[in-house]
């Protein structure tokens, strides 16, 4: 029941905010709809299907609508999708800086420690990993990744 | 060009080194990516179309639906061996198939689902040859307004079908429609929510979007268990062949399968699983021993079988012939022509027939090499599967990152990526279908340029607008999925009210 009350909520709130943004740009009129026509209407659209939500999350009953709850997550699975979530956060903060090599090897191993493989395999598959992918898109593909200051 | 002229026309084109190995590159991935849990085919394709940028268009059009029909056949080698579906598309498939493992029918199981899927792709080319030529020559006549009906009663239509609830449905379209206006306004180049970014001027790429929906977190959805490894059910070659019994069961279940597949691919939503689902219930609407079925009922596999590979053909006809994608998958599809210089459409077969006539002879090919690699090669495909999955895991994670950034070499990308993936994995914890997203996503800029096109030319009357004779025939249907059953329920409720004071 709190997710259906959360996502509820968060429409409705997405939804005004949007509508501010948009209302901000060129409305245009009937025959010609400007830039700002489009996001608007969508945005209504939004607050609309929030309210609709929200009436059902917080005042119907239990029974009329059907609870989506989140599956529960015992605390070790709970932490290796947290870890894999803050690993992709810094792979994607430090590759301007660090250059593709570093950053996908240290992700790799470090990810693969996080779930259960022993150090130096985890290692190991990182440092293959990050070659083999980059000779596929450096070289191969000839995309322009990253190098750092190296 | 007639079907058939096209047909031979189509295979001088498919028949050339490159576009076979294309092909057998495409099906051989997809069969992969299908025998593993969770890696969909829409991942995978849009892993893969980076890798297609230095092919021209139609072979890169001919490796990406590889993957995608592959994938359906691949699907159903895990649901069968190991009781897992590979693919959304083989689900059903468990129900009876892993009961014919237990019962030492795995082989047969197999066979029948590699036979069935290849007769429903050949129906459903067929089906694409005919249906697709049709429909380019009507909707050449279609306008602004037509196309508009066609987006937004998709857009319906897709909300009623897809596993979520109307309302989170209704949710997610508003999240896509939104994402998509942002950048560039197609008609005036105003530039709209990009706060000063050069990179959101380009508005949101499609890719990365999907890649995280569905290959980022079917990735973290695969991080949650850690170090495990797969129990497999192991098949002898000699194993694999069914008896004339079975053989006899299955033939109306596939022909069945194939034509339910192709008719529902036709329409938007998640085809593929939609249809395995039809079938299963027909299938026991019309057996004699309905009550047997998910007791390994060789029926139960032959028809969802035949019907998800026809749906993978049906859904190619509306991006075909009217250029609109009403499926992710196909959403990759026209992100490659796009990509390639091409507007899919009703002109396409006429201006571009090598690349349609190409594109339909290679599912024939590609059909025939399914057949021919899946049935030998079952051991091989299931070895993949002893990968432990945290370091399969990991892996796709790695590609799915320097893939999204490889598109525009962009590191807003990779942003977009990570966003959406952590977004697709709480959907899918919360068991909503993200496939609404996908679809506004890529229907919205063209619904917002045809709307504002028609009120051009209707002088800013809506009325006008939907009233047109070939509009309102295309918005009826999507309307009468949307509102037909809430009035049914009313009226049966009524019903009941007016018998209960009687009683």
């Amino acid at each position: 029941m709190r997710a259906e009350r959360v996502i509820a909520l968060a429409t409705l709130l997405g939804g005004g905010l949007f509508l501010t943004q948009a209302l901000a740009l060129p409305f245009g009129t009937p025959e010609r709809p400007g830039a700002g026509f489009f996001p608007a209407l969508v945005a209504v659209f939004a607050c609309v299907v929030g309210l609709v939500a929200t009436a059902r999350a917080f005042v119907l009953t239990p029974r009329a609508t059907a609870p989506r709850t989140i599956e529960a997550l015992g605390p070790e699975q709970r932490n290796r999708v947290i870890v894999s979530i803050v690993l992709l956060v810094i792979f994607c903060a430090l590759l301007p800086y660090a250059g593709y090599p570093v950053v996908a090897c240290a992700f790799v191993a470090l990810l693969l420690r996080w779930l259960g493989a022993s150090w130096p395999g985890a290692v190991i598959t990182g440092v293959l990993s990050a070659a083999v992918s980059h000779y596929l898109f450096a070289v191969l593909l000839d995309v322009p990744l990253p190098r750092g200051p190296w | 060009m007639g079907p058939l002229e096209g047909l031979v026309y189509g295979f001088s084109v498919a028949i050339t080194p490159t576009n076979l190995l294309a092909c057998f590159v495409g099906v051989v991935v997809g069969t992969i990516v299908g025998v593993l849990p969770g890696i969909g085919p829409v991942g995978a394709m849009a892993l893969l179309l980076p890798s297609t940028f230095a092919l021209d268009p139609a072979t890169a059009l001919i490796m990406l639906a590889g993957i995608y029909y592959g994938a359906m056949y691949g699907g159903s080698t895990t649901s069968i061996l190991v009781n897992v579906p590979g693919e959304a598309g083989s689900v059903v498939t468990l129900l009876d198939g892993y009961q014919m493992t237990r019962q030492g029918r795995a082989g047969a199981a197999l066979a029948i689902a590699a036979v069935g899927s290849f007769v429903a792709g050949t129906v459903g080319v067929v089906g694409i040859m005919f249906a697709a030529s049709w429909l380019a020559d009507v909707a050449v006549r279609f306008g602004p307004p037509e196309y508009f009906a066609i987006t937004l009663g998709g857009m319906l239509l897709l909300s009623r079908l897809s596993s979520a609830s109307l309302t989170h449905a209704f949710v997610l379209v508003a999240i896509g429609l939104a994402v998509g206006t942002v950048g560039m306004d197609p008609i005036s180049a105003l530039r709209r929510f990009t706060y000063g970014s050069v990179q959101l001027s380009q508005g949101v790429e499609l890719v990365p979007v999907i890649m995280g929906l569905y290959g980022v977190a079917e990735v973290l959805i695969l991080a949650e268990e850690g170090a495990v490894r797969a129990q497999i059910a192991s098949v002898k070659l000699r194993e694999l062949f069914p008896t004339r019994e079975e053989w006899r069961r299955s033939a109306a279940p596939i022909a069945r399968g194939s034509v339910v597949g192709f008719l529902t691919g036709l329409i938007p939503g998640p085809a593929a699983v939609l249809s395995t689902f039809i079938s299963y219930a027909l299938e026991k609407r019309v057996s004699k021993t309905p009550e047997k079925f998910g007791t390994g009922m060789v029926e139960g596999v032959a028809g969802p079988e035949s019907a998800n590979n026809g749906a993978t053909a049906g859904a190619m006809v509306p991006l075909l012939s009217l250029g609109i994608p009403f499926s992710p998958a196909t959403a990759i599809l026209l992100g490659a022509l796009v990509i390639h210089g091409l507007q899919p459409g009703p002109l396409m077969i006429s201006q571009r027939p090598e690349i349609f006539w190409g594109f339909v002879a290679s599912m024939y090919i590609g059909n025939v090499l399914l057949l021919i690699l899946n049935l030998p090669l079952v051991g091989l495909f299931v070895s993949v599967l002893r990968l432990p999955q945290h370091v399969l895991a990991t892996l796709v994670l790695l590609l799915c990152l320097v893939g999204a950034y490889s598109l525009s070499n962009s590191f807003l990308d990779l942003w977009i990526l990570v966003i959406f993936g952590v977004f697709g994995y709480a959907l899918r914890k919360l068991r909503v279908d993200p496939s609404p997203l996908v679809v506004a996503l890529v229907l919205g800029p063209m619904m917002e340029k045809t709307l504002r096109q028609s009120l051009f030319l209707t002088r800013g009357s809506v009325v006008e607008l939907v009233t047109r004779p070939l509009t309102a025939a295309i918005l009826l249907v999507p309307l009468a999925a949307l509102l037909g059953p809430p009035l049914v329920r009313l009226l049966r409720r009524r019903a009941r009210a007016a018998e209960a004071p009687a009683a």
